[in-house]
């Protein structure tokens, strides 16, 4: 098992170190827009002008204009969930369809290495790739806290952030994974998870701006994660936690069903 | 349970859909034995070895190593296998590569490497190479070396001489038959007749998933239809009575006869008339093969 996770950890090592490195950047240069910004007067004229739709979204997710709301908005922000979930669904895609497409894995499985710790190698690496580049996406926003004279969040609050991003990235490896596990082209089934992480992000959008597709809500894998909740007051609760984990824990389970069941390649 | 033979193939039957793929194959290989596993591109060779690894799951029957299933990782501890379509991480060079498969087996190091290298002809310097920038053979080497390096006592190779030039496809059968007089065990997939001829003591001949022969090959041999060309000195003698003869044609004094079985009582008959020249070429394994395929 330990020799999967050092293959895959050499292979990817460039993507994942670039991930870390963008989301890092990203984090440093959004405090230091906002430290060298008057943001509630800057927020303000960008208001009145910005059509409704505009308005709402940054009413809705910066509440206020406050300094902490913005910081807890990047960890909302598109760039976060992109540079996060391509590693999910590139690794779950890989996993299984990725590794049939390339022929590698009759090989691979003809070696003393049963199916399930093949799948658990899989299973921890995407688990440690993504917590490794959200721990430096953490590091970024608490140096760039420090070094712009932000005030910075409270350790607890940022760990309870990171478990809560962690969860959702888990959530929409473990569908790709689904999807690799009945799959034999990696493309293909990393082009369905990237669908379904854009619906997602839609859906909870469109749910949260819209009161008619208020419904829509419990149906976005995004609805279960609020940063400015657990960064800004504090909160995290268990309800989100429970769907995200479930959700995860199950498609898993499906996943390696199929897995351990399916011929191979 | 199956007793201790390297591999056990019993009544293994697969569908693919609606596709029968394996018919109830019977068969084993013994320690010490070359196994020849012959049939044409879609006999069933390939989908017979990946049961064998636990990578198809049969529909009936079932396959065994060293006396257990073939879904347990660990009857594959002592194996090598080298697939028919090689595919290994570009990314990587051959040397990591080697280790890389290596690993799998803590407990069995990789002390043949150094001297499949030398009689596959592969260096240092291109083991340094990434695996994405080696030929075709060469890669096919460094699969070779993969699935032997660890001195496994049950060898699967899977139409092993892909892309090997006449030279090394030499060396690959001294190797086998070198593991074969070590007591290690070879089922050797393939296409190609004439090297199955030159390491294998016994053949499987699969033809649509059925195997329809399974013998040695000198008992093939000698059931095969053999082309016998005379040339009589004199008029040629009636040959419709012949013993063993399915089938003749006169051409003048030169007459051609298939012949099938015991010769003796041929020969005898021919010994009655004056012959001037007679051709009997050794049968070729391609003539028992194809018999089976024109039969079909």
């Amino acid at each position: 098992m330990l020799n999967i996770i050092r293959r895959l950890a050499l292979r990817h090592r460039s993507f994942l170190l670039a991930c870390g490195a963008l989301l890092f950047v990203f984090q440093v240069v959004v405090a230091a827009i906002i430290a060298s910004l008057d943001l509630s007067r800057t927020l303000e004229g960008f208001l009145v002008f910005a059509p409704p739709a505009i308005r709402a979204i940054i009413e809705q997710t910066i509440p206020g204009g406050s300094t902490a709301g913005i910081l807890a908005f990047t960890w909302n922000h598109p760039v976060t969930h992109a540079l996060i979930t391509a590693i999910a669904i590139t690794f779950g895609a890989r996993a299984i369809a990725g590794e049939i497409e390339n022929g590698a894995i009759e090989l691979i499985l003809a070696q003393p290495l049963s199916r399930m710790n093949y799948f658990a190698a899989q299973v921890l690496f995407a688990l440690m790739s993504m917590a490794f580049v959200i721990f430096v996406g953490l590091l970024g926003a608490v140096i760039g806290e420090h070094a712009f004279g932000l005030e910075p969040f409270a350790l607890e609050r940022l760990l309870r952030l990171s478990g809560n991003l962690l969860l959702l990235q888990m959530s929409f490896y473990s569908l790709t994974l689904v999807c690799s596990a009945f799959g034999r082209e990696g493309g293909r089934v990393a082009v369905l998870g990237v669908l379904i992480a854009i619906v997602s992000y839609l859906d909870n959008v469109i749910a949260t701006l819209w009161n008619k597709a208020a419904f829509m809500k419990p149906y976005s894998f995004h609805t279960y994660y609020d940063p400015r909740e657990i960064l800004v007051n504090g909160n995290l609760g268990t309800w989100p936690l429970a769907v995200l984990g479930v959700f995860t824990l199950a498609a898993i389970g499906v996943a390696f069903a199929r897995f351990l069941t399916r011929d191979l390649p | 349970m199956s007793g201790t033979k390297p591999l056990e193939v019993r009544n293994l039957k697969k569908q693919f859909g609606t596709l029968p793929a394996l018919c109830g194959i019977t068969f084993s290989v013994e320690p010490g034995e070359v196994f020849g596993y012959l049939g044409p591109n879609g006999a069933g060779k390939t989908t017979t070895l990946r049961i064998a690894l636990g990578l198809v799951y049969p529909s009936a029957g079932a396959a065994f190593m060293f006396g257990q299933p073939a879904s347990n990782a660990s009857a594959r501890q002592n194996i090598g296998f080298l697939p028919g379509d090689l595919h290994l991480y570009g990314e990587m060079t051959g040397l990591a590569t080697l280790d890389f498969f290596a690993q799998f087996r803590p407990a069995s190091p990789p002390l043949l490497r150094k001297s499949l290298m030398e009689a596959l002809a592969i260096d240092d310097s291109t083991l340094q190479r990434r695996v994405k920038f080696l030929s075709h053979g060469t890669r096919q080497k460094i699969g070779l070396i993969a699935a032997m390096q660890h001195d496994p006592a049950l060898l699967l190779l899977d139409e092993p001489s892909n892309g090997l030039d006449p030279l090394v496809q030499q060396s690959l059968r001294r190797i086998l038959l070198g593991f074969a007089e070590r007591g290690r065990s070879v089922l050797f997939s393939s296409h190609v007749l004439s090297e199955v001829e030159a390491v294998c003591r016994r053949v499987a001949i699969l033809r649509q998933g059925e195997i329809v022969a399974l013998e040695t090959i000198d008992n093939l041999r000698n059931k095969v239809v053999r082309k016998l060309t005379l040339k009589f000195r004199g008029t040629v003698p009636s040959l419709s009575d012949l013993p063993g003869v399915s089938r003749s044609e006169i051409n003048g004094r030169d007459a051609v006869l298939w012949v099938r079985g015991d010769l003796n009582p041929l020969l005898r008959r021919l010994a009655e008339v004056d012959i001037d020249d007679m051709v009997f070429p050794e049968p070729e394994l391609e003539d028992i093969f194809l018999s089976y395929y024109q039969n079909a």
